[in-house]
Formats: C-alpha cells, structure tokens, sequence
C-alpha cells in the first residue's frame, strides 16, 4: 500500500472532524475521495501534508506512506517527501504559482531541489507532456500571462516532474470551464498511467469521480459512509446518501427526470457530535428507529442498517407538467453590442463583449444562456437590467424600450426586470437582515413597516425559511439559505422577468437540486419568466426550455432546449456537450 | 528601467503646473505687499506705487502668472526681498543639505522598518507580539521633533556625545564642490572633514528615519502576513521548501510591494518632517530657509521653496512608482 | 461594543478622556493663571527635587510661569484643534471620497488629480505656507489642518468605497429602485463607518502633532493663547538650566497623541478595517 489510513481521527478542539477514516491506495490505482463541502475530504490531505488549520489535531489512528508512518516522522524526513513523493496538485492554479517570478524561476527552483540535472531541458520535457504549446517561451512568462488551465497544466508538470509514488489532487478542475476541466482530466490520468503513480483525487462530483477512479470512497460529516469500485458504486450505490446524492444530480442525457432533494443540510461539526445513531438518519428516506440509536460501523460496502433498501430510493421520471408559456414577448433584444475600451490613454483598445446579440424571452419561458467564462454572457445580463450601458442595438421590455438610460427606462425596468446574484456572499448587505433584504423593494417604494414584515413573512414561507430567519443576519445563513434570501428579494415585487446569473454554481449538488426545486415551484405559483446564465449543461436541461449558446460575445446557437442537446449545429456546442458529458 | 522612469516622470510635470500656480495665487491674495517690503520703511507711497507697476502686482492674477512662468522658463525666479539675493542661488545652496539629510533618514528608515518588519513577523503567533505591536503603535506617537528635541538632550547635553548644530565644526573649512557635504570630503580627501559631517548628520537623521519606520514595519508584517495566505506559499510548502526560502524567494517579494506604495508616500512627508528637523538642529537646508522666509514674509523664496519641495516629493514618487512596476510583472507591458 | 474589550481601545479611551477633562476643567485645576509671572520664582524645579517649591508642582519656565498650569491650559488648544480639524477634515475627505469612489468616471478623475497635487506637498511645507497667508490665530490652525488633511481622508476611504461600491448588493439596491442617494446612505456609508471612526481617532493623533509644530516654528496660536508647541520653544531655550519646561510638554503631546493612536488602532483591529497605513 502506498497510502494505508486506519481509523484515522482528527479533531477540532474536542469535535471531531473526521472520524474513524480507513483508507488504502495501492501503487499506480487511483481513489476518489466523494462529498459534500463540510465532510471533511480536503482534511485528509492536510494531515498528509501535516498543514490542519490551527485548532485541529490527529487525535488517534495511523496513517502511512509506503509502510512509514507519516504522523510521527520528524519534520525533517516529512518534508523531503514533499514533492519528491508525494506531490500536490491545487484547486485555485491561478493562485497556486507565484505571481512575481517566472514559470521557469519556479521550475527551475523545483528542479534544483530534486537535483535533477540539465534542469532547462527537462523543464522543457515536462512542460512538453502535460501538452503545453511552445514551452521554450512559456518558461519566460509570469502566471498571469496564462489562462486558468494553462496553470493548472505547469501544476500538473511540476507534480509529475518528481516522478513521484502518490499525487494529491483537490478538487483540480472546479475553477475551471467544462471544457478545460475534460482536457485537464485527460491530462492526468494520461501521466498517472505513464507513470504508475498512485492518486488521491478529491472531488464533489461523483459522476468525475467515477470516471477516472479505481475506487471511491463517500464521506459525510467526518466518516466514510461507502467504499468499493467505482463501476459499482455509481451503478449501485449502497449508502441511501450515495443514492441521494446521485438523484439529486440532474443528468444530462437520458430522460428528464425530477430531482431528489435531500431535506436541510448536512449537520455541522458540533451538532453532529450531538447526534446519535447513524448522523445520516435524521435526513434518511429509509431509516428506521435503529437508525436513531446504533451508528452503523463500515461493513464491506456501506456503513448502513439498511443497505438492501437503497436501491429502492427513487425519483419519478414524468417531470411536473410546466406551465404553458405566453405568446408575448417580456423581453425582445436586437443587435445588441457592448464594447469594453481597455488600455491606456495612447494605446486604446476595444474588448468586445457583446455583439450582434438577437433573442427573444417570452412570458412564462425559461430561457438559458450558456457559454464558458469569458463568453460574455455576464454582460449581457447586467446589460439587460441596466448595470451597463449597450454600445449599440435595441433592448425591449414588455414592449418599452429600455436600452438607453433614462428615469424612465429606469422605473418600467424596477418594475419589471430583477436580477438574482451569482455570489450570495457579495450580494447580501451583511449589515441588514434577512426581513429588510426580501422587502427592499417595499422599501424604495417608502411602504410602512408592518406591510414589509408580512410581505417578509409570506416571502419566507415561499422560499422555504423559518419564520424566525427574518431577524437573522446573512452571515447566519448556510450558503443555500443565502442564495434562497437572494432569490426572495428579486421575486418581492413579482417582476415579469428574472435574470439569474450562475446561481447554483458553487453549492453542493443536494443544496443545488433544493434550489432547482424551489424554482420550478415558484414558476408555477407566480408565472415569471427566467433568464438563467449558467455554464452548467445539465442544470440547463433540466430546468429550461430554450437556450443560447455564447462563445466570445456572440451567441452561436439557440432554439429548443431538448434539439440543442440532442442534435447541436454548432461546432462549439457539440463541443461543449461532449466535455460535459465526458 | 528607465523608460519606465521617463514615462512616470513626464505624467508628473502637469501636477507640478497646476502645483506652481495654485502656489502662485495662494500667495498672491496674501495681506502682505511684496512691493512696500522690497523698499527702504522711508519710501512714499507714490514710490511703492511704481514698484508695485514695475513689479507688475497690479496686473491681473493670472497675467502676473503668464510672466513669472515666462521668467521662470529663463531660470528667473525672481530675488529674495529680504536677502536681497537671486532665490534660485538660494534654493542651489540648500537644496544639497537637504537632500543629504533626507536620503540618510530614508535609509535608517528602511532599514529598521524592514528589520523591524521581519522580526515582527518572526514573533507572529507568540504572546509578545502583542507586546512588540503595542510598542510600534507607542513609537508612531513620537513625531521626529520630539524625537529631535530628546535626542539633542541626550546625546548632546547630557552625554556631551554628538554635536547638535549645523553640518559641520567651525574649525573645519568647508569644501565646496558640488555642496553635499559628505561627497566633498570625499572628493577632497579630508577624512577628519568627513568623520566631523558624519557626526554631524547621525542625529538628524536618526530621529527623522526613526519617525518614519514603524509604518513601514507595520506594512511589511501586515502584507507578509497576507502573503502567508496566499496558494502560492501554501503550493511552495506542499513541494517541499524550506521556510527560509519561501520567506526570503517566495514571500518577501511580493510583500515589498504594499511596503513600497507606503514607502512612496511617507519619503513624500518625510521631507515635511525634514524642515522641522533642520529648524532644530540649525541645519542650513531648504527648511531653514522656508522657515525664515516665512516669518519675514519673503514671497519668492516662500514659493520657490514650495515648489522645490513639490518636485522632490514628486521625484521620490516617481522614482517609487518605477521601481514598483519593474518589481510586479503584471503592471510591465507584455 | 465588542470594541471596548480591546485592551488598546480602552487604555487609548482612559487617555483621550482623561486629556479631555484636563482640557475642559483647565480654568478649576490649574494652580496659578498660566501668563502670571512670577520674576522671584524663574527656572523652579519640580516639587518633589530639591529647591521645588509645592506651590508649581512641576516648577516654573523662564518668565516664571507655572508649567503645570500652562500644561493644563495648552491642552484646552490642543483638544480644541484635534476635535475641530479632524472632523472637518474628515467631512470634506469623506464627502469627496464617496463621490469619487461611489460615481467613478470623471468625478473620480477629477477628484483624484485634486489629491494627487495636494499629496505632492509634504504636510508641513503646505500648512507653513497656508498659515502664512492666513496668519496666525486657533481658527486659522484649524482651517490650515482640515485644508492639508482632508486627502489622508479622501485617499484610503476612496478605495475602500471603490470595493464596497463594486458589491452586487450595492448593484441590487439600485435594480430594486434606490435612488444614488439612499444607496450611498443606506448601502455604502454604513459598510465605510468602521473605517472612517479608525481614520477620525488617527487624524486627532496628527492634529495635536500639527498644532504643536506650527505652535513651535511661531506661526501657530496667537501669542497670547498658551500652546504645547510655544512651551516646547521656550523650553529648548533653557534646555541647559531647566530640561523639565522641556519635558513636561514633549510628554504631554507624546501621551496624548499615543492616547489616539492606541485607540485607533484597537478600533481598526477589533472593528476589522483593513486600510493603508501611514502618518506623517
């Protein structure tokens, strides 16, 4: 074995965060390490790294590399494993390179303490593998001159160039477009075969996981909740949270099936301690009273009472029937251009974000724009609720033309048009609560108090938040709860539109299918139509009925959603549905 | 390098033309006649008059300005009233001292602000960083004069160690050459010269170095402690470099550029604080000039001075800002 | 108020306060009226060394003069000047700041360029030159202060503006039908309070500073007002004979200003600010 965990435990003060981990990854075999944000899978590879955040402690258990045991080593052996054998592959690549030195100041700084002789030309050799154009000239840039995947490629050299026996990777392609996250993959798993090393791979997805993993291990709150080869684990999951965790994944191709959305979210560190019995159960379809009172150790597969009744878990495949969509136009958009000016006051330049764009959203329709980052359809958004000003074309709103500003052009847009915010962490005043928020609209208007409290309340109610919520502050939100606060606001005032920009990007798939869930509700309650921005095929499919495609500003293609997908025109759909799918 | 400079100085010259005139009609709406001071307390009024014409003050503002910057063009700054003497051969004479003074405090600045900054940064974590910190936000509180006025007492009367006035010891000639004194010795080769202005520029410019450190201590263990959170760093551990050489390869370098953008504006105040300085220990600068002009209202040299004072700050900046860009490739054109 | 559990915030509060109640009840605490002078009673040393005399607690100056008294009254200008100036250098720097950082374009232009000449002046030089044009007198101190001081101000809360004025709830605020100004009072000021409370207790910190300095080089207070400045000009004169009419001043406006700056610095730990550092 080159990585051996057992029974692995890591506490913060005296709340455990992980609990109980085995682990054992055998040379050259690749383990998907699968959950949720707070399960405790990136714990794993700080305590290989010997960097947990202040606080946190091994508390018991053994974890060795290739026979030595990696807790109690002294520092000085620990650290000449590090990238020698054991290497790092980041999250963040455009942060993960020093952005005042060299590509090749950094390889070389690396190179030097392997000893690897004739440095520049195996720089050049593993540049060359990770399949990076000119890397002569590469070597003399700084990482900001690269893209995303380009850093992430230089990461992936650097980590292999050691040719080291086990490679950690958390989760290596998230920041990254669909894709530049198949090609990065690919990439990977092509060095871990040449090379025979062995991978942890760190994920949220299971579906990735699954792709290129040998085998697959589930974590949530802190344990190991199932174990196996991936082939079995996808096809047959054992664990109801594994199960779960897959219906509540909008698939991609196949029939449109609604989403299973588990019920609250997954307990925190102290409140899981409190828990007894399996920690899953309170959220379990299937549990039974035992489930409340013995905590299932881990069997051959799946720590779970009732595994033979998992199978069973399932979501109906007829979607809910979608209310019918008008026939007039909310929103009519012809040649719509944005120029950016960049440069200075001599050299100017001109970035085009947006050009010739021509759509049309209906009333009631749910219309998504698609593209990776980069492609404009940001902009296009902000163009459309008035945050920027087109440089040229036509926006029509409920048959008003809003396209330049004007007081006017600025009250039919209040009333009409709301925008729902990518990053609910910056969209929220931390300063307000969670009442004001919902009811700002109420408030530009000057309503009286006791109105905006019961329009709060009812608001609440829809998004599906407790009452008392409303006095909370946004930092005492979870993630989703934000995002649900988010939505409240823009619907208030019952716009006609909705523009919502990427906003299930970022959160957990069970926290993503709840969201999915409620808007499609709230679409039938109240008859909105919606522009979703997204670069998430799958979350587009199933939630829209027409899409547009954008790559560098322009939109490539659009119509129906189901002939999009089935049978693309355009290239660059094609493309994009063969990364995502992949 | 110095394309960079050349560019950053030529973006400088219209701040220093609005500067010069905004100098020009703040004093000009002064209550004080330049015209009836340049005369003996004997002259009439008619003959005011005609030196107010011939003068041109009873032109319009912004005429009197046209012919000033037309004079100034030429390298005619006009005469000190009260020392009866071309300003610019003023400025020429003091402007060296001042220059001396200032780069020796600059240097004991940065290198306690950097030295301090780094053990600052050592003692993160530990229970007498509060009190290190405490310390520095206790030493911010001392302003160079105070730091003058202690210094002369200590040193100078009470130790009898280091002498308190002027540039250099009466007995010593003075070398005149290019006007930096330390230079001059040099250039002539007169140890015992140098030793007497060495000793001579050590307190001034301790106490205004010292004022002017502990920002820049506290910027560079603030921004080294940014850095620290940075993937990059972390991406550095995880391959396996020591601590020395990410703290002195990985993080210094990008630490020093917050550190820099403070530098650039405290060397802009330091200069301020070099007038006080002078005043204290009689240090024949730009300061002391500016200081007795000021209280004889003599307006030439008032706005030369300003202006004199605008361009160094203005150079200190400029040369601040190149050396940033040539440290952050994202700010050197691609 | 988390912020009073700092120990800084606290130590510079007791300070400040305790400076402020000196100043307020100068007139009910100070021995001897501080002009009085008393010519049999030159160059006293402080009470507790031997020749003291109880009646001058800290001794008396060249003319005579009760130093402690002269103390208490300077601090009345001294407190005067550090209140008045700093707010009102942070109104105009605050004013502009929000309008440069909130509407950008050539507003921010604009405003930007102003600051960048009055940066290029080192503190001193322009209030020297200020004060010569507006001669001497407290009003005048003030006016030159707030007229020098307002870009410390303007400069670091544009930036941090700049970044809350970016926030999508800023951008949200107005989709749902806030005018610019009830976003600006409602959305971005409340974001910027912490900050600009941390920068006001620094400024104080620079007034008393500045105050002194012009005091010291003569073009501060009038003549017949006393200041910590004018007493630690006449005390370099006696540096020889009585080091105490030096002292006493130099450690009144170190503490002081230490007062301020220990509690602005505790404001801007515990309330979070992140800004650039810097002072004269």
């Amino acid at each position: 074995m080159i990585l051996h965990a057992e029974s692995l435990n890591v506490c913060m003060g005296d709340v455990p965060v992980l609990r109980n981990v085995d682990l054992s990854l055998a040379a050259g075999q690749v383990l998907g390490l699968v959950g949720e944000s707070g399960a405790g899978k990136s714990m794993i590879g700080r305590v290989i790294a010997r960097m947990l955040p202040a606080a946190f402690a091994v508390t018991g258990g053994s974890l060795t590399f290739d026979g030595a045991n990696l807790l109690a080593m002294p520092a000085e052996r620990h650290r000449a494993l590090l990238g020698r054998d054991i290497a790092f592959i980041p999250q963040e690549p455009l942060t993960a390179l020093n952005p005042v030195l060299t590509i090749g100041h950094q390889f070389n700084e690396h190179l030097k303490r392997l000893g690897i002789p004739h440095r520049r030309e195996a720089a050049l050799t593993a540049l060359g593998s990770v399949h990076l154009r000119d890397p002569a000239g590469l070597l003399s840039r700084y990482p900001h001159q690269l893209s995303g995947g380009m850093c992430q490629r230089v990461l992936i050299a650097m980590a292999f160039a050691a040719k080291p026996r086990l490679v950690i990777a958390d989760e290596p392609t998230t920041a990254l477009d669909v894709t530049t996250e198949a090609r990065i993959m690919d990439v990977m798993v092509e060095l871990q075969r040449a090379h025979g090393t062995a991978v942890l791979f760190i994920t949220h997805n299971l579906r990735l996981a699954a792709r290129i993993c040998d085998d697959i291990a589930v974590l949530y709150s802190g344990a190991v909740v199932e174990r196996g080869v991936a082939r079995d684990v996808l096809a047959h999951p054992a664990h109801p949270y594994t199960r779960c965790l897959q219906l509540a994944d909008p698939p991609l191709t196949g029939p449109r099936r609604a989403l299973y959305a588990l019920p609250e979210n997954m307990p925190g560190l102290r409140e899981a301690m409190r828990t007894k019995g399996c920690r899953f159960a309170p959220r379990c379809l299937i549990a039974v009273e035992d489930c409340r009172r013995i905590d299932p150790p881990l069997g051959p597969r799946a720590a779970c009472l009732r595994t033979e009744f998992t199978s069973g878990i399932a979501t109906p495949i007829a979607e809910a029937a979608k209310p019918e969509i008008g026939t007039s136009a909310v929103l009519e958009v012809s040649g719509l251009a944005k120029r950016f000016a960049t440069g200075g006051l001599f050299r100017r330049a001109a970035f085009v974000a947006v050009r010739d764009a021509d759509f049309v959203v209906r009333d009631g329709e749910f219309v998504a724009v698609v593209g990776e980052s980069g492609s404009g359809k940001s902009t296009l958004g902000r163009l459309l609720v008035g945050l920027e000003t087109p440089t040229a074309g036509r926006i029509m709103l409920g048959g008003q033309d809003v396209t330049w500003p004007s007081e006017a052009a600025r009250r039919h847009r209040v009333a009409t048009v709301q925008m729902v915010f990518q990053d609910p962490q910056s969209a929220l005043n931390p300063r307000r609560r969670v009442a004001d928020i919902v009811t700002q609209a109420m408030e530009a208007r000057g309503a009286g108090h006791a109105a905006r409290r019961s329009r709060a309340r009812e608001l609440l109610a829809e998004i599906g938040l407790p009452e008392e919520a409303a006095e909370r502050t946004p930092q005492q939100l979870s993630g989703g709860q934000k995002q649900r606060v988010n939505i409240a606001r823009a619907l208030c005032s019952l716009p006609r539109l909705l523009i919502a920009d990427e906003i299930v990007s970022g959160l957990d798939v069970s926290v993503q299918a709840q969201l999915l869930i409620l808007l499609a509700r709230l679409r039938t309650e109240h008859r909105f139509a919606l522009l979703l921005i997204s670069h998430d095929l799958a979350v587009v499919r199933h939630l829209c009925d027409r899409v547009l495609v954008m790559r560098a500003g322009e939109i490539v293609e659009q119509g129906d959603v189901g002939d999009v997908f089935a049978n693309p025109q355009h290239e660059y759909t094609r493309e994009l549905l063969a990364a995502a799918s992949a | 390098m110095l394309l960079i400079l050349g560019r950053r100085a030529l973006s400088a010259i219209p701040i220093l033309f609005v500067v010069s005139l905004l100098l020009f009609v703040a004093l000009r709406v002064l209550p004080v006649d330049p015209a009836a001071m340049s005369m003996p307390p004997s002259a009439t009024l008619a003959e005011i008059d005609a030196m107010r014409s011939q003068m041109g003050l009873d032109r319009p503002l912004l005429e009197q300005y046209g012919i000033w910057l037309g004079q100034a063009a030429h390298g005619d700054f006009g005469q000190s009233l009260h020392l009866r003497r071309p300003v610019l051969r003023l400025v020429a004479d003091t402007l060296p001292a001042t220059i001396e003074l200032a780069v020796a405090a600059m240097l004991v600045a940065s290198v306690l602000g950097v030295g301090g900054g780094l053990l600052l940064f050592t003692l993160r974590g530990r229970r007498s960083e509060l009190v290190v910190e405490t310390g520095t936000t206790v030493l911010m509180s001392v302003p160079e004069f105070l730091w003058a006025l202690l210094f002369i007492f200590v040193f100078g009367v009470l130790l009898h160690a280091l002498p308190f006035t002027g540039r250099l010891d009466a007995s010593l000639p003075r070398p005149d050459k290019t006007g930096f004194l330390l230079l001059d010795a040099i250039l002539v080769g007169r140890a015992d010269v140098l030793w007497s202005a060495l000793a001579h520029l050590v307190l001034p410019a301790v106490a205004l170095g010292l004022a002017f450190a502990p920002p820049i201590m506290r910027v560079l263990r603030s921004s080294l402690l940014d850095v620290y959170h940075d993937d990059y760093i972390r991406q550095a551990r995880l391959r396996g470099l020591s601590e020395g050489r990410i703290l002195w390869r990985h993080a210094l370098k990008n630490a020093a550029l917050p550190m820099l953008t403070l530098m650039g504006v405290q060397f802009g105040f330091l200069f301020g604080g070099s007038l006080l300085i002078e005043v204290i220990y009689s240090y024949p600068g730009l300061g002391n000039l500016m200081v007795d002009a000021v209280r004889n209202a003599d307006l030439p040299i008032i706005q030369i001075v300003g202006l004199t004072y605008c361009v160094l700050v203005l150079a200190i900046n400029t040369l601040v800002d190149a050396l940033y860009v040539v440290l952050n490739p994202k700010l050197r054109g691609r | 108020m988390k912020a009073f559990r700092s120990g800084r915030v606290i130590v510079g509060a007791v300070i400040v306060v305790t400076v402020l109640l000196c100043a307020l009840l100068a007139p009910h605490l100070a021995p001897h009226d501080p002009d009085d002078q008393n010519l049999l009673a030159q160059l006293l040393p402080p009470a507790w060394q031997a020749g003291g005399d109880a009646a001058y607690p800290l001794g008396t100056d060249g003319l005579g003069r009760c130093v402690l008294s002269r103390l208490l009254w300077g601090a009345r200008v001294a407190m005067e000047v550090a209140l008045i100036a700093s707010l009102g250098a942070a109104l105009i720097g605050s004013v502009l700041a929000y309008v440069a950082g909130y509407f950008g374009g050539w507003a921010d232009w604009i405003i930007g360029r102003a600051v960048d000449v009055w940066m290029s002046f080192p503190p001193v030089v322009l209030s020297l030159i200020l004060m010569t044009g507006l001669g001497t007198g407290e009003r005048n101190v003030i006016l030159a202060i707030v007229l020098v001081d307002w870009t410390r101000f303007c400069r670091v809360l544009r930036s941090e503006v700049l970044v809350v004025a970016r926030r999508d709830y800023v951008a949200a605020a107005r989709l749902v039908g806030f005018g610019h100004w009830r976003t600006v009072t409602r959305e971005v000021v409340p974001a910027t309070i912490p900050l600009l409370v941390t920068l006001l207790s620094l400024e104080m910190g620079i007034a008393v500073v500045v105050e002194a300095v012009l005091s010291f080089v003569g073009l501060g207070v009038r003549a017949d007002q006393v200041a910590w400045g004018q007493m630690i000009a006449d005390g370099r004169e006696a540096i020889y004979q009585a080091p105490w009419t030096l002292f006493a001043p130099v450690l009144a406006i170190f503490v002081t200003v230490a007062g301020f700056n220990l509690l602005g610095d505790g404001l801007r730990r515990t309330l979070d600010v992140r800004m650039v550092e810097g002072r004269e």
